[in-house]
């Protein structure tokens, strides 16, 4: 019996020895940042893969050692898409020490946007909406827009309509999030865009759209524009399908092309729509699985060093995720090689920085980081691209918006 | 009555006026007191962080509502599922003013108690509007009509521009007699102007109960025929108790509108309608103190649940789905186990632990 | 007029779809005057089955939809039995709090799969052409849908007309102590409502399932979306649920057509059943259907 004790305090006590080891061997610093998004609740399908991203690339910065012998510490919370706690999240991140804060929606960023002033605190969220730049000095869209995209698209269909002005017609999400790109595309017609925006819709819960498509044709809408997320641009591509609306290739005489931004499209969508989602015209800045690229291969990788399944690995939020992962490091490592402390400030400078010849060379993005004071949408280029076969297939070379800079 | 008025192990009343009072014992009282000091005194003595101030700032502004809440549907059994709506009303009345005045305005910032008894005032109309109903409805019927309250309302603010469809709308820094409230004191602020309004918002619920209307409520709760039989108007009595929930409702809103320093429709959702009437049941319907037991509950819970799901994610760090689960599948079943173990909720607890302190040290 | 018999045709179809997953509600509260708040995440329950069973499991989709019917039906069975067999008799908040409760463990549970956070197609089982006659058209997917729906209506009501066990349940849902005199067993035909109305929202959620795609957010919220439709056909009859199904497709199908757009409006197809279902309570509170319980206050 005796023995039996003895036995196990040893064992106990070498696991001691081995832990303080394992502690002590890593004397590096430890940068603490933190993400607070929605994993479950609204729009978990597209938190849910940002977050992994964020997550694996922060595991393969520490052991990978991209930072030398220091680490980031980065707390990822679920806020179930609720403000409140997003803010307690926030408030409690800054108990401890972070120096760096991700966030997510859109409502999130616009209601903290005046404790990120107060703070002095750099913010990267996941929405791309352009209302979270007006009166704030601290939050960085990772790439351009929303109202860039619907606006990129627009000038898009203007240059490559055949036959006079184009007439377009948006779907849009019944909140903020839908209507501000809106105000933007007009302001645009205004200065001279060529098309003509025919109607404005706001979907519901809709199960058919037999009748607004009906009503769009009528009214020789030849694009439809979507600024929502995926499962109502599903249903109504599904509709337009069956009733052989739907154009084979872009800008099909009689037909409607049905185009979208950021939140609208990738793999999600096809998941949802099937078929249905041919001849999708989509664009982002991101870098998708379904090319072949360098950014890709990496991507794929990463989900397959910490076990991600394909669903996972192939989401475009997932490569959203691992590029403001990617941001938040390389600030850091530029801090670091100046040899200044990483703090709030130095970070923040560092961002405002990433210009010029400084740009951030992201492998998951069709173009360069790039921040300046002025400046706070990361990547400025957009990359459209087309389902052709059931995947996301490029289509040009990335292209940015003329019309965003004239109605500033 | 017994002739000590500090001891007193089971009811002697001997008036109505005594089982009326507030505190049976002076024990009671005492207690009471010294709780009270506790509550004003422990911030200045033990160091708070923000986060921890925020999540007792919110657990009070909870219990405010949610003494709105037990008004209706514990006193008066009427179920409303749309009491987040009513607290939206409230936080949205101070939002319209910084709206249209700016977020700087200086009624707003300076005149913030007025700001907030305006705003129960204005939950309170919006209450007695929707409890309109109740005049021709029962039971079930009046629990939708106040869920469709909670979809316009929704609907009305995510679509309205004046309310910034939705997006937050911004409220300034409050002042006080040493001047603008800043970032560091917010939350130590705000905690004391809750806890004053709270200390304030319940003694005037038990008032209430003290008085005809009181006895109203639960009058028409039991037997509502019985009630009319009795001269009183059952009609009327629910229309007040949507009223009255109405203006805790709203004084809960401009509560959040403040400590948030914004309103956004999120916060206002029929998810939250459901987390209140969660909280009235875990505490104890019809209990005054269960309006208390409740959000310490649920929100403790809810923190709890997210540092288990967080040491869960460490663990099995390939299935987060797992740890983002926990959240729901807890909330879910603390309420089905309380209604089905416990359906008095934490308020009985209370009173049995009450009594046993009475009676002891004997058993009965 | 084309665009006219259009909204009307799609009204149609989509009311359907709304009676479908109304009936769910209709049958529980029939028999044991409980509204099951739940319901969405039994529709979204019931379009998961079906399509593992269809897609992981392989089974062609018309058995696996049969399938899952059943699994529903023994699944709501025995939440019924678990859960609300011990709150027969307390007051009716408990009651919906509990299925407020189960509501969340749904959601808990379902997030444990891959559908809490991912999203699916069906695959394409009907023909994609649409059916077109004199300019109005209707996909295979809603036809077939309208057809399960008014098969499965047409089912119950005559389950309910006919069938013993049918009446034994409308003799509970009128007076539950005079039914137990006569030797019926009320947990019994509790459960049983319990059962049928899963088996509905299972059917619902195939249909929507296919019209949509997977997504849990759209699927559970039509548990929400459909309170309306209740309570304008009353809460207790089915044909009311067909009827005020109808009507909210169609309302909202022309709020969508015609006022959507002008005067500055928009989504107001989302917004108007509740605004008619406030004016409905003021001054038809028992519904178009619902039977009058003598009684004010």
């Amino acid at each position: 019996m005796k023995k039996h004790k003895m036995l196990f305090f040893r064992i106990l006590m070498s696991f001691v020895v081995v832990l303080s080891f394992a502690t002590s061997i890593q004397a590096g610093e430890v940068y603490k940042l933190a993400l607070s998004l929605a994993i479950t609740g609204p729009t978990s399908d597209a938190g849910n893969p940002y977050a992994k991203g964020v997550e694996d690339y922060f595991r393969f910065v520490n052991d990978t050692k991209l930072l030398g012998n220091d680490t980031i510490e980065c707390t990822i919370r679920d806020d179930q898409y609720n403000n409140d706690v997003t803010k307690r999240n926030f408030e409690d991140f800054l108990d401890q020490g972070i120096v760096l804060y991700l966030n997510y929606s859109t409502g999130s960023t616009m209601g903290l946007k005046r404790d990120f002033e107060e703070e002095k605190i750099p913010v990267i969220p996941a929405s791309f909406h352009a209302g979270n730049l007006i009166d704030s000095n601290y939050i960085f869209l990772p790439i351009a827009s929303y109202s860039e995209q619907i606006i990129g698209l627009a000038e898009y269909v203007a240059k490559n309509h055949k036959g006079g002005k184009a007439k377009i017609a948006l779907f849009i999400h019944p909140s903020a999030f839908g209507r501000g790109p809106v105000e933007d595309l007009t302001k645009a017609v205004k200065a001279g865009l060529n098309i003509e925006i025919v109607e404005v819709v706001e979907h519901g819960q809709d199960l058919d759209n037999t009748a607004m498509l009906k009503r769009l044709k009528s009214k020789e809408v030849q694009y439809v524009l979507c600024q929502t997320v995926q499962s109502p641009v599903a249903t109504m591509i599904k509709d337009a399908n069956s009733l052989g609306y739907a154009a084979k290739s872009f800008g099909e005489a009689g037909k409607i092309t049905f185009m979208g931004a950021h939140y609208t499209g990738g793999n999600d969508l096809i998941a949802l729509s099937g078929a249905a989602a041919e001849n999708f015209f989509w664009t982002t800045s991101y870098r998708l699985t379904s090319e072949k690229s360098a950014g890709a291969d990496a991507q794929l990788a990463l989900a397959k060093k910490y076990g991600r399944d394909d669903k996972a690995a192939n989401s475009h939020n997932y490569t959203n995720g691992i590029m403001v992962a990617q941001v938040a490091t390389e600030a850091i490592k530029r801090v670091k090689e100046k040899g200044e402390k990483v703090t709030r400030s130095s970070l923040y400078e560092e961002l405002n920085q990433m210009n010029g010849a400084k740009a951030f060379q992201a492998d998951t993005t069709v173009g360069p980081v790039t921040y300046s004071k002025t400046d706070h949408a990361g990547v400025d280029v957009l990359q459209l691209y087309r389902v052709d076969g059931g995947v996301f297939r490029s289509v040009g070379v990335p292209f940015s918006s003329e019309y965003i800079k004239k109605i500033k | 009555m017994s002739a000590n008025r500090w001891l007193a192990t089971g009811n002697y009343f001997a008036t109505y006026k005594e089982e009326q009072r507030i505190f049976f014992t002076h024990t009671d009282r005492l207690i009471f007191s010294f709780f009270l000091v506790c509550v004003f005194v422990w911030p200045l003595v033990f160091e708070t962080n923000n986060k921890y101030m925020l999540v007792v700032d919110n657990i009070l502004i909870a219990m405010i509502a949610v003494l709105g809440l037990n008004m209706v549907t514990g006193f008066a059994g009427l179920i409303s599922i749309g009491h987040a709506a009513f607290v939206g009303v409230g936080a949205y009345a101070v939002a319209s003013v910084s709206r249209v005045m700016g977020n700087d305005y200086i009624f707003l910032t300076h005149a913030w108690p007025l700001m907030i008894l305006l705003s129960g005032f204005i939950g309170a109309v919006f209450g007695a509007m929707v409890g309109l109903p109740a005049f021709r409805l029962k039971h079930l019927y009046l629990a939708i009509a106040t869920l469709s309250f909670q979809m316009i309302f929704q609907w009305a603010i995510n679509f309205m521009e004046f309310f910034n469809q939705g997006q937050t709308i911004y409220v300034g820094r409050a002042f006080w007699f040493t001047g603008e409230v800043g970032r560091n004191e917010h939350y130590i602020f705000w905690y004391y102007v809750i806890l004053v309004i709270l200390v304030l918002m319940g003694f005037m619920v038990r008032n209430i109960l003290r008085t005809r209307f009181g006895r109203c409520l639960i009058a028409v709760r039991d037997n509502d025929r019985a009630a009319d039989a009795m001269g009183m108007h059952p009609g009327l009595t629910k229309v007040y108790a949507f009223g009255l929930a109405g203006f805790f409702a709203g004084v809960a809103g401009a509560l959040h509108a403040y400590l948030y320093r914004g309103v956004g429709v999120e916060s206002f959702t029929l998810h939250h309608s459901i987390t209140y009437l969660a909280m009235a049941i875990v505490g104890g319907l019809g209990t005054l103190n269960g309006s208390f037991w409740g959000p310490m509950a649920i929100k403790i819970l809810e923190l709890q649940v997210e540092k288990i799901a967080e040491h869960a994610g460490e663990i099995f760090p390939a299935s987060t789905n797992l740890a983002t689960a926990l959240r729901p599948l807890s909330f879910g079943l603390v309420i089905v186990l309380f209604l089905m173990f416990e359906p008095r909720g934490i308020a009985n607890w209370w009173r049995i632990t009450r009594s046993y302190f009475k009676l002891w040290p004997f058993r009965y | 007029m084309t665009y006219f018999f259009q909204l009307v045709l799609s009204g149609i179809v989509v009311g359907s779809i709304y009676a479908l997953s109304a009936l769910g509600f209709v049958l529980i509260y029939k028999s044991s005057r409980v509204l099951n708040i739940a319901h969405g995440q039994l529709i979204a329950t019931g379009a998961f089955i079906t399509y593992a069973l269809t897609v992981w499991v392989g089974i062609p989709i018309y058995i696996s939809f049969f399938i899952s019917l059943l699994i529903t039906f023994i699944l709501t069975m025995s939440v019924e039995r678990i859960f609300l067999r011990r709150l027969i008799g307390e007051p009716i908040i408990s009651v919906i709090m509990v299925t407020i409760g189960l509501m969340s463990i749904l959601d808990g549970l379902i997030y444990l799969t891959p559908f809490g956070s991912e999203n699916f197609s069906f695959p394409l089982f009907l023909p994609k052409e649409p059916i077109s006659m004199a300019g109005l058209s209707m996909s295979w997917t809603q036809l077939v849908g309208v057809i399960i729906t008014f098969a499965l209506i047409g089912a119950f009501s005559w389950f309910f007309k006919k069938s013993t066990i049918g009446i034994s349940m409308r003799a509970v849902s009128d007076d539950q102590l005079a039914s137990m005199s006569i030797g019926i067993s009320v947990p019994r035909v509790f459960g049983l409502a319990w059962a049928t109305a899963g088996l509905s929202a299972a059917a619902a959620g195939g249909i929507i399932g296919n019209t949509t795609g997977l997504n849990f957010d759209t699927l559970h919220a039509f548990g929400i979306t459909v309170f309306p439709v209740v309570i304008l056909g009353g809460l207790d009859s089915i044909l009311g649920a067909v009827v005020a199904g109808i009507i909210m497709g169609l309302i909202q199908q022309f709020a969508g057509g015609y006022l959507d757009g002008n005067w500055g409006l928009n989504g107001t197809g989302v917004v108007l059943p509740y605004i008619i279902l406030l004016i409905i309570l003021l001054f038809k509170p028992h519904g178009l259907f619902g039977i009058h319980e003598i009684e004010r206050v």
